[in-house]
C-alpha cells in the first residue's frame, strides 16, 4: 500500500492526468505555433519560476522531515516541520503573486494569444493546487499539535505528505517546459 | 520497516534535497542562457523527469511499496514526457 | 421500513413511475413523428411532444429523488421524518402542478400558456427543459424547499451520516442551481450561460452527488459491507465529480460565443468526467463481491450494478465521445447528442431511481423482497429496459455519424432535411426498439401486482 490513505492516491493519481493532459496539449499547441510560444516565452521571469522551484522542493524536503519527525513520535516537532513547509508555500504564492501581477499589468489575459492563455490557465491552476496542499498540510499540522497523531498511528500525515509532494512534482515538470524549453 | 527512522534515512532525504536544488540550479542557467535546440530540450527534459522519480523514490516513498504505484507514477511520467518529446520534435524540422 | 414515517417515500414512487410512463408514451410518439412527420399533427405537434417528454422526464426524476430523500434519510438518521404531513401536502402540490403544467403544453399554444401564466411579468419560458410556466417554476422552488426543510431538520436531529450529507449536498445544488433559471438574459450569451448553470451543474455536477448517495445506500442495504468502506469511496467520487463537473461546463461554451480559451478548459476537464463515473462502476461490484449477506432483493442487486455499468457507458463513454472540441465540431446537436442524452439519462438517473424504487417498495409494502417469480419478472424487465436502451443508443449513434458524414463533411454537403431523408431506416429501427423498452417498462410494474409465489418477510 501506498503511504497515507488510498482515498488520497486516487485523488493524486486523478490530478496527475489532468495536468498530464495539459502538459501534453501545450506541447502540441506549441509545434503548430512555435514562433509564437518561443517569442512569448522571452517575457516569462525564468528567475522566479526557478526559485519557485526552489522554494517548493525545500518545503517537501521539510514535510520529509516532518513524516521522520512523527515516525520517531516526535509530534511538536513534525508539526514545527510542517508549519516550515506551510512557510515555502506562502512564498511560492508571494513570488507567483508578484510575477502574475507583473504580467497582468502588461496586460496580458487568457486572450492575448495560445502561450498565455496556456501559461496563465497551468499556473493558476497549479496555484489553487498550492493553496488546497497548504490547507490539508495546516489542518495535519494542528492535529499533530494537539496530540492527534503517534509513532504507530500517523497514515494522516504520510496522506497529507503526499498530496504536498504531488504539488512539487507537478512544478518540476511545469517550469522547464513552460519557462526554459524553446 | 525500522530503517525509516533511523538517522540515516534523513541523511539521503538531505542528499535527494540537495541534487534537486543542483539540478534546479542547472535547468536554470540553461534558461538564463538562453539555449536552445532539441538537445538542450531532452537534457532539460531528462533532468525534469530524473527529479520527479527522485521525489516519488524518496520523499513520497514509493520506493519501499508495491511496483504498482511506483509503476503508475513513473509510467504517468514517461507518458508525459514522451509525448512532449515527440511534439517538440515534431515541430523541430 | 424501520421508521414510520418512511411511507411518503410510496406516493413519490408512484407518481414517479407514473409519469415515466408517460414520458416513454410521448417519446414513443416522437419517435413515430420522426419518420411519419405528421402523425397526430396538429393535435399534438412535435415540438410539444418533445417538450412532454423531457419535462415528464425531470419531473420523474425529481419525484423519485424525493421519495428516495424521504425513504433513506429517516434510516439514515435513525430518527422519524421531521413533518411526514408536510411531506405529503407537498406531494399532492407538486403533482397537481405538474399535471396542470403537462395539460397546459398540450391544450394551448406555448405563446398562449406563456401569456396565461405571466411571462410577460418575469420571461423564463422557452428555453429547452426549463419551459415550464412562471407558477410551475415558482411551485418547483416552494416544494424543494419544504422538502430539503423537512429532510435537514431530520438530519440535524438525528444522525449525520456521509451519505445523508452527499444527498443533502447534491439536494441542495439541485435547488439552488435552479434559480438560474429565473433569469432570462436578452444578451444570448449570457442567456446560454445561465441556462447550462442549471441544466449542466445539474446532470454533471450536483444530481451525480445524488446519485452517488442513493446507490451507496443500496449498496450498503443489499451487501453489508462496512459503512467505513463505502463512504470513503463516496468521497472519493463525489470529490472528482465536483472538481471535473464544474469546469467541465467549458464544454457547453465551445460554439456559443464565450472566449476561445475555454475549447481548452471545456475538452481537458470533461474529458476527465468519465473517471467518476468509472470509479462508480467498479464500486458497485467490488462492495456487491464482497457482500457479507446475502439479500433476498436480487433485482436490485442487478439494477445497482446496472447503473454502475450504463452510466459510464452513457454518460462516461458516450459523453467523451463528442466532448472534445475539435470533434463538438462536427458533432454538435446531431443525433450523437440524441444518443449520448438518452443512455446517459436512462443509465444514470432512470436506473438509480429504479434501484432504489426497486429496492425500497417491496419494503414501503412490508416485506423485504418481492416474491422470486415476481423477480423474475422485474429482470426481465432490467434487460428488455437495458438492451433496447443500448440499441436506441447505437441507432441514433449510427444515424448521428451518418448525419455528420453527409450533412457536415465532404465538398458537397446535404441540407439538413435531405439527411434526415437518408437516415430513416435508423428512425424506424430505433423506433421499434423503444417498443420493446415500453414492453420492458410495462413488466417493471407488473412484477409489483405479481402474485405468484411467496414473498420473503423477514428483514
Amino acid at each position: 500500500m501506498p503511504p497515507g490513505d488510498l482515498a488520497i492516491w486516487f485523488f493524486i493519481f486523478a490530478e496527475l492526468l489532468a495536468f498530464g493532459i495539459f502538459f501534453v496539449a501545450y506541447a502540441f499547441a506549441r509545434a503548430h505555433n512555435v514562433e509564437l510560444f518561443n517569442e512569448s516565452q522571452q517575457h516569462l521571469n525564468i528567475a522566479s519560476g526557478a526559485i519557485n522551484t526552489l522554494v517548493l522542493i525545500t518545503s517537501s524536503y521539510f514535510v520529509v522531515r516532518a513524516v521522520a519527525a512523527i515516525r520517531q513520535n516526535l509530534a511538536r516537532e513534525c508539526a514545527r516541520w510542517i508549519a516550515a513547509a506551510i512557510g515555502m508555500g506562502g512564498v511560492f504564492l508571494v513570488i507567483k503573486v508578484i510575477e502574475f501581477h507583473a504580467k497582468f499589468s502588461a496586460g496580458i489575459s487568457l486572450s492575448t494569444n495560445t502561450f498565455y492563455m496556456f501559461y496563465l490557465s497551468l499556473t493558476i491552476f497549479h496555484f489553487m493546487h498550492v493553496i488546497l496542499g497548504m490547507v490539508i498540510l495546516a489542518a495535519v499540522m494542528l492535529k499533530a499539535r494537539s496530540g492527534g497523531y503517534s509513532g504507530e498511528n500517523h497514515a494522516g500525515v504520510e496522506t497529507g505528505a503526499s498530496y504536498w509532494h504531488m504539488v512539487d512534482m507537478v512544478w518540476i515538470i511545469l517550469f522547464p517546459l513552460v519557462y526554459v524549453i524553446h | 520497516m525500522d530503517t525509516v527512522h533511523r538517522p540515516h534515512f534523513i541523511r539521503s532525504s538531505t542528499i535527494v534535497w540537495l541534487a534537486l536544488m543542483f539540478l534546479t540550479l542547472i535547468t536554470y542557467a540553461i534558461g538564463e542562457a538562453k539555449l536552445g535546440g532539441w538537445g538542450v530540450m531532452l537534457m532539460v527534459l531528462g533532468t525534469a523527469v530524473i527529479k520527479v522519480q527522485m521525489v516519488s523514490d524518496h520523499f513520497m516513498g514509493l520506493r519501499r511499496t508495491r511496483w504498482l504505484w511506483r509503476g503508475i507514477v513513473l509510467g504517468w511520467l514517461l507518458l508525459v514526457a514522451g509525448l512532449v518529446t515527440i511534439a517538440y520534435l515534431s515541430a523541430v524540422k | 421500513m424501520l421508521y414510520k414515517s418512511q411511507a411518503v417515500a410510496k406516493p413519490y414512487f408512484i407518481a414517479a413511475i407514473g409519469l415515466f410512463v408517460g414520458q416513454i408514451l410521448f417519446g414513443l410518439i416522437m419517435g413515430y413523428q420522426y419518420v411519419v412527420g405528421d402523425f397526430l399533427f396538429p393535435a399534438i405537434p412535435f415540438n410539444v411532444a418533445r417538450m412532454v417528454h423531457t419535462n415528464l422526464l425531470i419531473v420523474w426524476t425529481l419525484f423519485a429523488f424525493m421519495g428516495a430523500g424521504y425513504y433513506l434519510i429517516p434510516e439514515e438518521a435513525e430518527t422519524e421524518l421531521f413533518s411526514p404531513k408536510l411531506a405529503i401536502i407537498m406531494f399532492w402540490i407538486f403533482l397537481v402542478a405538474g399535471a396542470l403544467t403537462i395539460v397546459g403544453y398540450l391544450a394551448v399554444p406555448y405563446a398562449t400558456l406563456a401569456q396565461m401564466t405571466g411571462n410577460d411579468i418575469l420571461a423564463t419560458m422557452g428555453r429547452e427543459f426549463l419551459e415550464q410556466p412562471l407558477p410551475t417554476k415558482v411551485g418547483i422552488v416552494i416544494v424543494a424547499l419544504a422538502f430539503l426543510f423537512n429532510i435537514s431538520l431530520t438530519v440535524l436531529k438525528g444522525r449525520k451520516t456521509s451519505i445523508s450529507l452527499v444527498l443533502l449536498l447534491g439536494l441542495w445544488g439541485l435547488a439552488i442551481f435552479f434559480l438560474f433559471s429565473f433569469y432570462n438574459p436578452s444578451n444570448l450569451v449570457l442567456d446560454k450561460y445561465f441556462w447550462w448553470w442549471t441544466v449542466h451543474l445539474w446532470v454533471e455536477g450536483v444530481w451525480e452527488l445524488i446519485l452517488g448517495a442513493m446507490l451507496a445506500f443500496v449498496l450498503i442495504k443489499i451487501t453489508g459491507v462496512d459503512r467505513e468502506v463505502i463512504e470513503k469511496w463516496l468521497y472519493v467520487i463525489i470529490a472528482m465529480t465536483l472538481i471535473t463537473g464544474i469546469i467541465g461546463t467549458g464544454h457547453h461554451y465551445f460554439w456559443i460565443g464565450a472566449p476561445e480559451y475555454w475549447q481548452w478548459f471545456g475538452s481537458v476537464f470533461s474529458a476527465l468526467e468519465p473517471i467518476p463515473f468509472f470509479m462508480m462502476t467498479v464500486f458497485a461490484f467490488n462492495m456487491v463481491n464482497r457482500r457479507r449477506r446475502e439479500h433476498p432483493n436480487k433485482a436490485a442487486t442487478l439494477w445497482a450494478l446496472g447503473t454502475g455499468v450504463m452510466s459510464f457507458l452513457g454518460a462516461g463513454v458516450w459523453g467523451f465521445m463528442h466532448t472534445l472540441a475539435p470533434v463538438n465540431f462536427y458533432t454538435h446537436g446531431t443525433q450523437i447528442t440524441a444518443a449520448h442524452g438518452h443512455m446517459a439519462f436512462f443509465g444514470a438517473y432512470a436506473m438509480v431511481n429504479l434501484t432504489m424504487i426497486s429496492y425500497a417498495m417491496p419494503m414501503l409494502r412490508g416485506r423485504s423482497a418481492n416474491s422470486r417469480s415476481a423477480q423474475t419478472l422485474e429482470m426481465w424487465s432490467f434487460w428488455l429496459m437495458t438492451v433496447s436502451m443500448v440499441f436506441i443508443t447505437l441507432f441514433l449513434t449510427a444515424a448521428g455519424i451518418l448525419q455528420i458524414w453527409l450533412q457536415r463533411m465532404g465538398s458537397n454537403p446535404m441540407s439538413f432535411m435531405d439527411t434526415q431523408d437518408q437516415v430513416m431506416l435508423f428512425y424506424w429501427l430505433r423506433e421499434i426498439a423503444g417498443l420493446v423498452f415500453f414492453v420492458g417498462l410495462v413488466l417493471y410494474i407488473w412484477s409489483f401486482f405479481c402474485k405468484k409465489g411467496e414473498a420473503h418477510f423477514a428483514a
